[in-house]
């Protein structure tokens, strides 16, 4: 029992991360640009994340630093992708590799590694802590309280404002909407750059909040556990924060597993989260639901000049 | 040209592109080696931002590592598993295929060549070849799931071959730590392979990997450029639906590109393993996968330009290995360099095919 209530109360922690990742690729790739480096952004978040704590010892501002340190590295995407007119497979990978490369320096260069920071404090949900197992659950700190409503606000701007179905309309249909006057690159870089923000906070919560230091190239594929959670979750975000959920519930179950001491080796335990993303994955291609839900113009460059 | 035309602010001005038809060979180049230029300019930025003196930069990378007759041999030795690598990359991509899983199939191919160490499997003299054999098939066969997951139910290759990535890397971690591990000491390697097990040197000091990277080289450029399966490779890259409604076999022809690819990759960890750290280690495949995809991209796909481009990125891993030694900079700077590289060399693609002119008198 105390178990199952130790597991329940660790799954929101390890969601959250993926939640607001693939949140922020959806906002991106809703008006059209393929994103996938989030593995990188979310390991510059984390280490900028844990570089401004050292520096201002502020844990929200650090958060915030680390968001716009991401959307500042997003700037170099969009660069690659709105202006450049790079592939956009190519473009997400080299931006991958880019930042890998760049977290790993600034980490070692400015001696952030392994310095432990305290994180946010917890607080319960008066009245909901004391329920019998499921009371861990609301004993969180506040960036987890908060992910739900960055989930309400970011549906609303999605499909409840001008701004958001514009947004939308260029993912869809850049040529009709360049025609109705919508600036399609000024929105798609909006898009990217409010993606990273979430993206950059997905990694420094991590970081600062979860792990509470920087190792390299901590965030171990799961950005890419997101970009696959968002094929999944059919671009819709509630759909992507259940299976965030979903995927939080698996790590978490790692640490009580080798808690436990159940006789198998920790690394086929460490296999379990990208075994179980491949596995959703062929799920999702066998039950071969309607891809309509995917954005029309996902992954091509807008060209006015180039009609295709 | 009015007077008013003159004085404004270069941002009033509107700029249009225009499609370039045609550039002269010439052009191309020169556009193609000033972003290089460029990108190497941006890294050596980036190095003496790092704390490497701006003067040691030049020693360093064209001295000591060109123009030495040693750490020359040490770049091309170093070029052999990157020249692979990128064969592989190159042969996927044409299938237009995103194999991002070099580093799971060349961990497995160092894995299956080990294996026969560890259980001794046939005869001294025989070692070698059962060696290399291993590594390709179980290379091959680390690419089989997602190609045909791919052929059969259009899972995505590049979230696939990824997460095998992670997969691939535990398991070598399970036996390095495990099973496997050398029990002289603690480190998790595998124990030292026996003198018979190695790739031999051939003349002048050689490692036998080299010219075994250039025979396979020459193979891939006759499988893409003059076989019957590279010519509907072509039909398969330009355009997928037309070489299916010709009758061209695309599922066949991309399955046997990718399990070829796959098993170049397995063939490339055998090369690290045997050739360079003569055991397995525990993270032998760093920075492998990420270069064979980059070096396909910056040769275009080329088998032939594919072999130049790793020598150029085998410049950065032995630069980047006396850089570590020498001013503790961590060897992810080779990746960032690898990064930058590739984004000029990306960037350089927009100026030759794009044309920018100002518009005059628009408001």
């Amino acid at each position: 029992m105390a178990l199952i209530s130790s597991w329940l109360g660790n799954t929101p922690e390890f969601a959250v991360p993926f939640a607001l990742a693939a949140l922020g690729l959806i906002i991106t790739e809703k008006s059209g640009v393929l994103a996938l480096g989030a593995e990188g952004l979310m390991l510059v978040g984390a280490v900028m994340g844990i570089g401004a704590y050292l520096s201002i010892e502020n844990t929200p501002l650090a958060l915030i630093a680390a968001m716009v340190s991401a959307s500042v590295v997003s700037l170099l995407f969009a660069l690659m992708v709105l202006v450049m007119r790079i592939n956009q497979v190519i473009s997400g990978l080299v931006l991958v590799f880019f930042c890998q490369g760049l977290s790993t320096w600034i980490g070692s260069q400015f001696g952030w590694v392994n310095r432990p920071v305290p994180g946010l404090s917890e607080f319960a949900v008066w009245g909901l802590a004391d329920i019998p197992i499921l009371g861990r659950v609301f004993i969180q700190n506040a960036v987890v309280y908060a992910t739900p409503l960055i989930f309400l606000l970011s549906v609303w701007a999605l499909y409840r404002t001008t701004a958001g179905l514009r947004l939308r309309a260029v993912g869809e249909n850049p040529q009709a909407g360049d025609a109705a006057g919508i600036p399609v690159l000024g929105y798609r870089l909006a898009a990217i750059v409010i993606g990273a923000a979430l993206i950059g906070l997905a990694g420094a919560f991590i970081s600062v909040l979860s792990t509470k230091l920087w190792i390299a190239n901590m965030t171990g594929g799961r950005g890419w556990i997101a970009v696959a959670l968002v094929i999944f979750a059919r671009w819709s975000p509630w759909k992507a924060l259940a299976g965030a959920l979903l995927f939080g519930c698996i790590e978490a179950l790692i640490p009580q597993l080798a808690a436990s001491g159940i006789k198998l080796s920790q690394y086929f335990v460490f296999m379990a989260p990208y075994l179980i993303t491949l596995g959703v994955m062929i799920w999702v291609a066998v039950s071969k639901r309607d891809s309509s839900s995917q954005p029309g113009a996902l992954g091509s460059p807008f060209i006015r000049e180039e009609r295709t | 040209m009015s007077e008013y035309a003159v004085k404004r602010p270069l941002l009033s001005y509107k700029f249009s592109l225009e499609i370039r038809q045609q550039m002269a060979w010439y052009w191309q180049a020169i556009i193609l080696a000033a972003s290089l230029l460029i990108g190497l300019l941006i890294s050596g930025a980036i190095l003496v931002a790092a704390g490497v003196p701006a003067g040691e930069l030049l020693n360093e990378f064209v001295l000591y590592t060109l123009l030495d007759v040693q750490s020359l041999q040490s770049v091309i030795f170093q070029a052999s598993p990157l020249i692979l690598v990128g064969l592989a990359g190159c042969l996927a991509f044409r299938a237009r295929f995103w194999n991002l899983g070099l580093e799971g199939q060349m961990i497995f191919g160092a894995i299956g060549a080990t294996a026969i160490t560890m259980w001794e499997v046939g005869h001294p003299a025989m070692r070698l070849p059962l060696m290399i054999i291993a590594a390709l098939v179980c290379g091959l066969l680390w690419a089989v799931v997602p190609v045909l997951l791919r052929l059969k139910l259009g899972v995505n290759e590049i979230v696939s071959t990824l997460m095998l990535n992670y997969v691939a890397i535990n398991f070598l971690l399970h036996l390095m730590y495990g099973a496997w591990k050398d029990p002289k000491d603690a480190f998790p390697y595998s124990p030292k392979y026996e003198a018979f097990e190695l790739l031999p040197d051939v003349f002048g000091g050689l490692s036998l990997s080299i010219p075994l990277a250039l025979v396979i080289a020459v193979v891939v450029f006759w499988f893409v450029s003059l076989s019957r399966a590279g010519l509907y490779l072509r039909f398969v890259d330009q355009s997928p639906r037309v070489a299916r409604a010709l009758g061209v076999p695309t599922a066949r022809i991309i399955l046997i590109t990718v399990l070829f690819s796959g098993a170049l990759a397995g063939l490339a960890g055998l090369m690290v393993a045997a050739g360079q750290e003569g055991r397995l280690t525990h993270s032998f495949y760093v920075g492998y996968g990420f270069s064979g995809i980059l070096i396909a991209f910056l040769a275009r796909n080329n088998p032939i330009a594919a072999t130049c481009a790793a020598l150029l990125i085998a410049t950065l891993f032995v630069g980047g290995r006396s850089l570590q030694v020498f001013y503790q900079i961590p060897f992810a700077m080779v990746q960032l360099i690898q990064a930058v590289l590739v984004i000029c060399v990306a960037s350089s693609d927009f100026f030759i095919r794009h044309r920018i002119r100002r518009i005059q008198g628009g408001d």
